[in-house]
């Protein structure tokens, strides 16, 4: 009962919904929205011909079916339970025309003769307009308000639908055949071949010398250096670092110009790659990093997730010169690899309490920030709800941890994008009532990258008390995420219940892109204190687990890992994760 | 037919005289007019989740749909395959949550 017209998928519409609105002009459902009550504002919509009306079956009398389906012929309202009694049905088949009904308290059309939800595309989006705006303080004409939000129809024009292309397999030009002949050096020959297989570890894991506290640098390499997209893309010749820096030195030769981080990443994934298994100094990497974060430029400890953000810019912005291609707002990252990587959408949704005005923000992120809860039990946020759809200020009603009382990476996921009462003190100007209103902020993820990197607020400053503090309290992260749940798509299908979107097509492209399942490879973890402490990185390599400490790599049971404390966890799309075979020295 | 939709039913069934309503008729009602149904369908809802009841019937319709077709399967369908297996794994200490809020809810409005 579907069919794909340009991508989109929409129900068919059974034959009584057909009949039904060939006989009823051209808007069918209009007199419906009079009847479309949200209660909260944003919250769910429901069908009642009065506002306190309390809805039973014409029938039986009861209000306390499960069940209740108004027809939208003529108004009658009945329960529907087919295996006991369905007086919807028998008023579908007894009068012809009023097999249409709607459900009443989820404001979903049903046609009561085929027993099968039905959809129409103007009522799904009076709905949906309902439940984002005041229906009574519309004043505009048919319909069309200036909303921000994307129910509107309108998308933002920095989201262009990008045409897919037909695969064509790869095959070197004559320029690149020649390029690869002078300059690379040959994974397997004679001399490491034997040395691989005596050791038996798998390519690219070699120690990283500690230069004066510098396993915050060690410890977000090690994870770069295994970043499945990123080692391809160097061991791949991508950025060439003989041909990056012949071609900076012709433009301008002085010292500046020839500062490229690519580059120094391109000679550390030579070296690390080249089969010496003899612990490696990135000096020249540490000097390069200095001259382009002047602040950081000393040797007391730093943080490993500021330095892994400060090294993607760095890497953007040698790109951005060279090639004068600027970061495309959509952070589709076409601009360099970094955000090729690293780089996806978060939609941010505002919501004022008083109108159900919603605006719609979108923002590039090359991570995400997750917090840890303050304490057991989870009674930090009383005011915050599953979704928009309720605003259940209880104070009793605590939401239970999952795994009682253990914190998990997908129960801060799942509290990163929960809908969140904002302080009486942050109120946001809502455009439609011109003043500032309490609102209700709601974050999802509209695209995800390549790799999603997950950052845990492990050290609190607090301004207040002038004072830092490491938080220590343990995340469990599994090895496999599905971050389906936390998508725009997901979080707007749980807020709005089963409709056709004006936009659907679009969002079905970008979570269907891409699957949504991903696999972890890298775990950055942090031992000690906030002043004084040491970065240590497991890679997941051909589905063992290594401890990278600084120079010393070892092999270590995945319970380990388990137990480790994460801070940085690095996930890769499950189809960009290959299980590399066990043997690795065969041709 | 359009104004139609706004004109109420005709009230014949209210006036059969033998029709008492029952004491699940009262309750509902007197539920809905204080907003503490919605409430409690929304606790519900998150308790549900919460402990993958919700997840397990998803798992049911995905199964079924796979076996029939997508095109084969109705609303109804699903709803007649998971009532009973969602009626009976509904676990214990939801019921008795939502059992305690009712009791507290009648004592306060005091029936």
């Amino acid at each position: 009962m579907s069919s794909k017209i340009n991508g989109h998928v929409s129900p068919q519409p059974c034959p009584h919904l057909l009949d039904f609105r060939s006989r009823n002009g051209p808007k069918p459902f209009r007199a419906l929205h009079d009847c479309i009550r949200v209660k909260p504002p944003g919250g769910c919509a429901a069908i009642r011909r009065e506002p306190s009306e309390v809805p039973r079956c014409g029938t039986c009398e009861e209000s306390s079916r499960s069940r209740l389906y108004a027809c939208v012929a003529c108004a009658a309202v009945f329960c529907h339970a087919p295996l006991l009694h369905s007086h919807a049905s028998d008023h579908a088949l007894s009068i012809p025309g009023h097999e249409i009904a709607v459900d009443v308290d989820r404001a979903e059309l049903f046609c009561c003769a085929c027993g099968d939800q039905v959809y129409d595309r103007d009522f799904d989006a009076a709905v949906v307009l309902a439940q984002t705006v005041n229906a009574t303080a519309t004043t505009s004409t048919s319909g069309s308000t200036a909303m921000q939000c994307s129910v509107a129809g309108s998308q933002p024009e920095n989201l262009r639908k990008r045409r897919r292309v037909d695969y064509r397999p790869w095959e070197p030009d004559s320029g690149e055949h020649i390029s690869r002949g002078n300059q690379s050096i040959p994974l397997l020959d004679a001399t490491n071949a034997s040395l691989v297989s005596s050791t038996q570890q798998p390519w690219g894991l070699r120690g990283l010398n500690n230069l004066g506290n510098t396993c915050f640098m060690n410890s977000i390499l090690q994870a770069l250096l295994h970043t499945p997209p990123l080692r391809n893309y160097f061991l791949g010749d991508r950025h060439n670092r003989y041909y990056c820096q012949q071609k900076n030195g012709a433009i301008n030769g002085t010292k500046n110009s020839r500062l490229c981080l690519a580059c120094d990443m391109d000679a550390i994934f030579s070296a690390v790659f080249s089969g010496d298994r003899t612990p490696y100094s990135p000096a020249k990497f540490l000097y390069s990093w200095w001259q382009h974060a002047a602040n950081l430029a000393s040797y007391e400890q730093q943080d490993a997730h500021e330095f892994f953000i400060s090294m993607l810019e760095g890497i953007h912005e040698k790109v951005e010169k060279d090639k004068r291609k600027s970061q495309s707002p959509a952070g589709g990252g076409d601009c360099c690899i970094a955000h090729r990587v690293f780089s996806g959408i978060l939609r941010s949704d505002v919501m004022c309490m008083v109108c159900g005005f919603t605006s719609t923000t979108y923002d590039p992120c090359v991570d995400i920030s997750l917090d840890l809860e303050p304490n057991q039990g989870g009674s930090g946020k009383s005011s915050s709800a599953k979704s928009l759809n309720s605003c259940n200020v209880e104070a009793d009603c605590m939401h239970p941890n999952q795994n009682g009382g253990i914190s998990t990476l997908n129960g801060c996921l799942e509290r990163f994008t929960r809908a969140e009462k904002l302080g009486s003190d942050q109120k946001f100007f809502c455009q439609k009532c011109q003043v500032r209103q309490e609102s209700l902020k709601q974050m999802s993820i509209r695209k995800l990258p390549l790799v999603s990197c997950f950052h845990v607020k492990r050290f609190e400053h607090s301004s207040i008390r002038k004072m830092s503090r490491k938080v220590d309290r343990f995340l469990q992260f599994p090895f496999s995420l599905d971050m389906a749940p936390y998508l725009s798509s997901s979080i707007l299908r749980s807020r709005f219940g089963n409709r056709i979107f004006p936009f659907d097509g679009d969002e079905q492209d970008a979570s269907n892109d891409l699957s949504t399942e991903f696999e972890l490879f890298a775990v950055v973890t942090h031992s000690g204190r906030l002043d004084a402490g040491h970065y240590v990185t497991y890679l997941r390599l051909s589905n063992q687990w290594y401890k990278c400490d600084d120079a010393w790599i070892t092999q270590v049971n995945e319970s380990i890992v388990r137990a480790a404390q994460g801070y940085m966890m690095f996930y890769v799309q499950k189809v960009l994760y290959y299980k590399e075979s066990e043997n690795q020295g065969t041709s | 037919m359009k104004h139609s939709v706004n004109r109420p039913p005709t009230p014949d069934a209210a006036e059969d005289q033998g029709k008492e309503p029952t004491l699940q008729e009262i309750i509902n009602v007197k539920l809905i007019e204080s907003g503490e149904k919605e409430r409690l369908m929304e606790l519900l809802r998150e308790r549900l989740i919460d402990c993958g009841w919700k997840d397990e019937m998803k798992a049911l319709c995905r199964a079924h749909v796979k076996k029939k077709g997508r095109n084969n399967v109705t609303v109804d369908d699903l709803v007649h395959l998971i009532t009973p297996k969602g009626r009976a794994s509904v676990p214990d200490s939801v019921k008795a949550e939502l059992l305690q809020r009712i009791r507290t809810f009648l004592m306060s409005a005091a029936l």
